[in-house]
């Protein structure tokens, strides 16, 4: 069999000579730069929620749903924080060569699995108080030009129309913890060898 | 700094065509294994930093590479085929379909083809034993017990056997 050893061995690589420090500097500096231009991203997307709810209000039509539109500002200001801290904890560490494989592969697929099976917490419950209240407000607030029951009709609309969104995002977080938690599951067996 | 970059001239000098033996058993396309290559030789750049001899210089750089290809593969989830275990491979060879190989290069990327079908940690060990080194280094860089990596190494074996008869000499 080491033969096959040695064809594997011998495969010429000639990348191998390409990479240069200057390269690797390069490369460096790339990945500075990705992570403040998503940094910037997250800032500018909390800045214009902001923007746009205020200048909503200042318009004095929405003037009813200020309570609930703050409440959504701070639920997105909420969600972006937690998006940055998820996200930094997802870059490379430094120690990479501090931990075997398997311990790696454990570690960040138990990350993973924590992001998506408390997404609910994080993601969903934040938005979900700002969203009933609007609807609550809205159900108040009766359309004079429509008729009572099909003005309750859009407004049972609108909530089912926001429960399903809410729900299946639960349902597709859920669905991606699960397989996480078998991938887990797997690797705590092999590591029990 | 001058003390890292040394360290990682040195490292990149002695490793640099593992690492990209590695890049290629891990990834199909060319321009995902150049990818995977350079994540492998920056993630090492930016580890030696911390690298104060708490294992071989070898068995750091092997983590960092194996630990590289397991990060970028669960961020793209690229590998929608079913991967399985050297034991089913083992199993099945013998009633596969093996193609006539005629050349090193065709055997170089039947190997790759085999490989990439492996799932963690099965394909690591494969990668390591044909990078030749023992199970007690395996065992230290995939974090499998000596047993387990030992029974996979007999598996490889078994494998290479039946799906590589004599294709090699």
């Amino acid at each position: 069999m080491s033969d096959i050893k040695t064809v594997w061995k011998n495969q010429a690589t000639p990348e191998a000579g390409m990479i240069t420090l200057s390269d690797i500097r390069a490369r460096a500096a790339k990945y500075q730069s990705r992570i403040r231009t998503r940094n910037v991203v997250l800032y500018v997307y909390g800045l214009a929620n902001i923007a746009i709810t205020a200048w909503l209000l200042s318009t004095g039509r929405y003037a009813a749903f200020a309570t609930p539109a703050l409440l959504m500002v701070i639920a997105h200001l909420f969600v972006i924080w937690q998006v940055w801290k998820r996200a930094a904890a997802r870059d490379l560490p430094g120690e990479l060569g501090g931990h075997a494989a398997l311990d790696f592969h454990r570690q960040e697929l138990q990350r993973q699995h924590e992001t998506m099976s408390r997404a609910w917490l994080w993601y969903i419950a934040p938005f979900i108080p700002a969203f009933l209240w609007e609807v609550w407000i809205r159900a108040q607030m009766p359309t004079p030009s429509v008729p009572p029951y099909a003005d309750r009709m859009i407004v049972s609309m609108i909530l089912l129309a926001g429960l399903f969104f809410w729900t299946s995002v639960w349902l597709w977080f859920s669905r991606g913890a699960a397989r996480l938690q078998l991938q887990i599951k797997e690797l705590d067996h092999v590591k029990a060898e | 700094m001058e003390e890292q970059d040394a360290l990682y001239q040195r490292a990149a000098t002695e490793f640099g065509a593992s690492l990209a033996r590695l890049a290629r058993g891990y990834e199909t396309d060319s321009e995902q294994q150049r990818d995977l290559l350079q994540d492998m030789h920056f993630a090492l750049w930016r580890s030696l930093a911390t690298f104060n001899g708490q294992c071989s210089l070898r068995t750091w750089i092997y983590r960092v590479a194996h630990n590289v290809a397991i990060s970028t593969r669960l961020r793209r989830r690229a590998r929608r085929t079913q991967l399985v275990g050297l034991d089913e491979l083992v199993e099945t060879a013998d009633n596969e379909d093996i193609e006539q190989i005629s050349s090193e290069h065709q055997l170089l990327s039947q190997l790759q083809m085999l490989i990439r079908r492996l799932k963690p940690p099965d394909d690591q060990v494969m990668l390591l034993y044909l990078e030749d080194l023992d199970a007690t280094a395996i065992s230290e860089i995939t974090g499998l017990s000596p047993g387990a990596v030992a029974t996979r190494i007999h598996r490889a074996k078994a494998l290479l056997a039946r799906r590589f008869r004599g294709e090699s000499s």
